[in-house]
């Protein structure tokens, strides 16, 4: 049998050995820090502190303004010094909560707040979940706690915790499997204890087969969770693709995982939920890869939210000779966002700085589509993206959806793949979003 | 400020193919079928192939230029479609059918189009079947070793026996480039290892076609013949088509399942073609037709999208396997596609087949005036059937080095036999190859000479096409004739043309051989 996976995909250059056996470093912020009020998928949080007002490391700085949306709390101790929109690095301007650093790093008492787990049902740990402030690390920000709120509880078979980590250059979801197995367990155990008959399978892909030897080591005779090797491809990571890989279930835009009885969770995530009920910690910190070619020493950090993305280009040693990198990316190469300036913070989200000293992209003319068929290969939405693509260019909505346009997940393969480097994930994605926006009015 | 950073959407790596590189595959891929071509059909195949591949360049960027377009010349599309064409040429075409044939490959198939990536058929093989059918003699009179011979598949259409190994060799005639079986393959496996092609296609096609091969083998009561099969499959454009042209990305359907019925389509369209059409050949017209199809086979094919359906509770909740069409829609887009098919098959075989006798016709008159012009005394003529083989074998023992193309018999207007015409061809010109007519009556008499191909240098051997010239050797009854320098004296003497001896010589051993072979088939020594 072969290994897990789905059909289509592509194979980057994985430039992981820059960063993958460095192992986790703390790093606190010297100067200020920034807490943008929207890091996460929904309302932006309402903020509770007013300026001048003194704050605690793990102090709700501000509140969720529904459902889907998230608490922030404060990663240093410090003063309130405005609330005013700042630059993010999504390349927006969002309201934001800066606070002086004094430098102390007092932090409010955790200890108080852990509750013995076995006194605790389901709703009190999605309540921990949720004040803790825990949104999908992996990138897209989807508030944790309303993942695990499903329609019907006891349809969920599966919880899946994401370590296929298949965006070339990251490593930070290895270097927490490696160093901290134990808490991912324990917390990947907290949520497949709050359904009945849920599972757990630790999805990994086989480039990092260091990770899968000691977390099967670990959970040797744990018949609720399997670590599953999966084939290193991009994307293997994707919430659908990953979880027809394990289960063999198909999910569509349509779905979310929880129709399919599965629920996927980034492994920094469950990282946090353990933080949150175990330890009383909120989410105030990450593990960020900071790597790329221009980058001195690349290497793994653990940063505080908050922290200006400049300390933490210091913090790896900085640029490779001090020459200014073309590009730097927030998140990996084949999703992420590139940004025009380093002051900006580090948010719940950010799983990596990618520094390159050269943008090839930059270069690229794109040319007439050859039809080659080469989208259409690496699709794991399996459908024809340079078709969508014409669609798009053409403003043919109709079409567009009639093509399964909103199956297209934005991974970004067949721009990749493109021999006419023609941008195809870019046109679709366009489209997409014109699409949600009208349907949302 | 420090923001000097580039800014542009995600993804930020690309894959290293590019379009240049895509087409420079095709190209390495398709060097052993020309080098082939060049060994085998000698240096005109080399300037067919320069022309065509210079002057699609040309078009390209003149078209390119006057449409007010960008310069893509460097995409190397254009060689592409050059080199394409000239392998899909007779090593015998004039160059201007070939530099005629790229000017309506790009500039009429693919430029007026829209260039790269919209033209609605192969332009190589959209301008070859324009020459096919503008210049039907030319295109398909092919030659092998410099003797003018038919290709495998029309003496198989004939009913005659091929051999099956020089096929796969390559050792016959044909268009510069189909003819070798392994050449092409080699360049296929290359483009396959290079992930530059799938296999679908050639795969679904060839084996599509051989299917019918053999059913129409064992329905026609030749039983299972291996060998017919794979002289079918060998012989003609089949694997240069299948390899190199169905699989051209442009013209060929995007969707995987539509790459499928495409090649279902090729496969009956080239079996029609070749066994019910007028002409032996059929791939070009298989494919180009099926060009047009695609959007509609496209459109059939359309792939189900990851987790299509997949929401539907109807009770196998989660199959995803839900069709995104209905059975009776898949069934009634499939019988539309092949009725279409069958029909224009079937139509286009036809439209061969009436076109064919008026070319036969206006060929054979052709002839019968070069017949007549070296026997003006003969009313009519009848082909003769004589073993070529044993010709050939007498000739080459008797140290000629020409060969008889055809024999046939000049009758007077009561029908009484009265001499006979022979057609030589000869490769002892200074340019080589020569084709002379001759006519010699019952007693063995020259009754004059004709040029059907001559290609000397003009003022020298080319004189040798006047009348002053020719005259030498009509009516004259001589066993041999020769050339001297001093001024003929006796019958047998003919006056060398200045400065063309080479001609002289190679024209007087030619008609010799003639005079030879007929006496030696009239019962000589």
């Amino acid at each position: 049998m072969g290994l897990l996976t789905f059909a289509g995909g592509i194979h980057p250059y994985e430039g992981k050995e820059l960063s993958m056996d460095m192992p986790i470093k703390e790093y606190l912020p010297k100067g200020d820090c920034v807490y943008p009020l929207s890091q996460h998928i929904g309302a932006p949080a309402t903020p509770i502190v007013k300026k001048g007002d003194r704050v605690l490391v793990g102090q709700k700085i501000a509140e969720a303004a529904g459902f889907v949306s998230a608490n922030i709390h404060s990663s240093i101790s410090g003063t309130v010094k405005t609330i005013e929109p700042r630059l993010t690095t999504g390349g927006t301007k969002v309201n934001s909560i800066v606070i002086e650093n004094d430098g102390l790093f007092e932090e409010v008492n955790f200890a108080e707040k852990v509750m013995d787990l076995s006194a605790l049902y389901t709703e009190d740990i999605r309540e921990i979940i949720k004040e803790a402030g825990i949104v999908g690390m992996g990138g897209a920000g989807f508030p944790a706690n309303v993942k695990l709120t499903p329609k019907n509880e006891a349809d969920i078979d599966y919880i899946i915790v994401n370590g296929a980590e298949c965006e070339p250059y990251l490593t930070s979801d290895y270097r927490r499997l490696m160093e901290e197995a134990d808490k991912i367990i324990q917390g990947l155990t907290i949520c497949i204890n709050m359904f009945d008959h849920a599972k757990g399978i630790i999805a990994i892909e086989d480039n990092k087969p260091e990770a899968i030897k000691l977390l099967r080591e670990k959970l040797a005779g744990n018949d609720k969770i399997k670590v599953n090797e999966i084939k290193t491809k991009y994307p293997q990571g994707a919430e659908r693709q990953l979880i027809y890989a394990n289960t063999g279930r198909y999910v569509n835009s349509k779905m979310l995982p929880a129709d399919a009885g599965c629920i996927v969770h980034n492994v920094d995530t469950i990282h946090a939920i353990y933080e949150a009920v175990i330890e009383g910690r909120p989410l105030i910190n990450r593990v960020v890869t900071i790597t790329g070619d221009a980058i001195e020493k690349p290497c793994n950090l653990l940063v505080r939210t908050g922290t200006n993305l400049n300390e933490i280009i210091e913090a790896a040693g900085g640029f490779k000779d001090g020459i200014m990198p073309e590009k730097i990316v927030a998140g990996g190469p084949m999703m992420g966002r590139a940004i025009y300036s380093l002051d900006v913070p580090a948010v719940k989200g950010l799983s990596a700085l990618l520094c390159m000293s050269h943008d090839e992209v930059a270069a690229l003319e794109p040319s007439n589509c050859i039809r080659c068929g080469r989208c259409v290969d690496v699709c794991p939405g399996r459908v024809v993206p340079s078709m969508l693509a014409k669609y798009a260019e053409h403003g043919d909505i109709d079409n567009f959806l009639k093509h399964e346009g909103m199956e297209c997940c934005e991974c970004g393969c067949c721009s990749y793949i493109c021999p006419a480097k023609r941008h195809l994930t870019q046109t679709i994605a366009g489209t997409r979003k014109l699409i949600l926006a009208n349907k949302k009015k | 400020m420090e923001n000097a950073f580039k800014i542009s959407s995600s993804p930020h790596v690309r894959d290293k193919k590019t379009t240049t590189g895509i087409m420079l595959d095709v190209v390495i891929a398709l060097i052993p079928a020309a080098v082939f071509g060049v060994i085998n059909f000698g240096l005109n195949a080399l300037m067919i192939i320069l022309t065509c591949i210079v002057s699609c360049v040309f078009f390209e960027w003149l078209s390119q230029v006057v449409l007010k377009r960008k310069t893509t010349i460097s995409d190397m599309s254009a060689v592409v479609t050059g080199l394409l064409l000239a392998l899909n040429l007779s090593p015998c075409v004039p160059i201007w059918m070939a530099i005629l044939g790229s000017a309506f490959a790009i500039v009429i198939v693919k430029q007026l189009f829209g260039g790269l990536g919209y033209n609605f058929m192969n332009p190589a093989l959209g301008a070859r079947c324009f020459l096919l059918i503008s210049f039907a003699g030319q295109m398909t009179s092919f030659t092998y070793d410099g003797i003018t011979t038919a290709t495998p598949l029309a003496i198989l259409k004939n009913g005659g026996t091929v051999n099956v190994t020089d096929m796969f060799f390559g050792n016959i005639a044909g268009t510069i480039g189909e003819t070798s079986v392994i050449c092409i393959l080699a360049g296929a496996v290359f483009l396959v290892a290079r992930k530059i092609i799938k296999v679908t296609i050639p795969f679904v096609y060839i084996g599509t076609f051989a299917i019918c091969i053999m059913i129409y083998a064992l329905a026609s009561g030749r039983g299972f013949d291996l060998s017919y099969l794979a002289a079918h499959l060998c012989g003609g454009g089949l694997m240069l088509g299948a390899f190199f042209m169905a699989t051209d990305y442009v013209t060929s359907p995007i969707t995987p399942n539509g790459k499928i019925v495409f090649g279902i389509i090729l496969g009956v369209l080239t079996f029609l073609f070749r066994i019910y059409g007028g002409s032996a050949e059929g791939v070009s017209y298989a494919i180009i037709f099926s060009n047009l199809l695609v959007p509609l086979i496209e459109r059939f094919t359309q792939p189900k999208s990851f987790g299509y359906g997949a929401d539907v509770k109807d009770g196998e909740s989660n199959s995803g396997s839900r069709s995104r069409m209905n059975v009776r829609s898949i069934v009634i887009a499939t019988v539309a596609i092949f009725v279409i098919t069958i029909i224009a098959g079937l139509a286009l075989a036809y439209v061969q087949k009436i076109t064919k006798k008026p070319i036969e016709d206006a060929n054979q008159k052709a002839k019968e005036e070069a017949y007549k012009e070296v026997y003006a005394a003969a009313d009519s003529f009848d082909v003769m059937e004589i073993n070529y083989e044993d010709a050939k074998n007498y000739l080459a023992d008797n140290g000629y080095k020409c060969d008889i193309e055809e024999i046939v018999i000049a009758k007077d207007d009561t029908g009484n036999d009265i001499g006979y015409v022979l057609v030589i061809n000869s490769h002892e010109g200074y340019n080589g190859y020569m084709q002379i007519a001759m006519g010699v009556d019952l007693d063995g008499t020259t009754t004059g000479i004709s040029f059907l191909s001559l290609s000397e240098t003009a003022g020298l051997g080319m004189e040798a096409d006047k009348d002053s010239f020719k005259s030498q050797f009509a009516d004259k009854n001589v066993e041999q004739f020769e050339y001297t320098k001093q001024g003929a004296t006796a019958d047998n003497e003919i006056d060398a043309l200045s400065g063309a001896t080479i001609t002289t010589s190679g024209v007087v051993n030619a008609v010799n051989a003639g005079l030879s072979y007929v006496n030696y088939m009239r019962g000589g020594n």
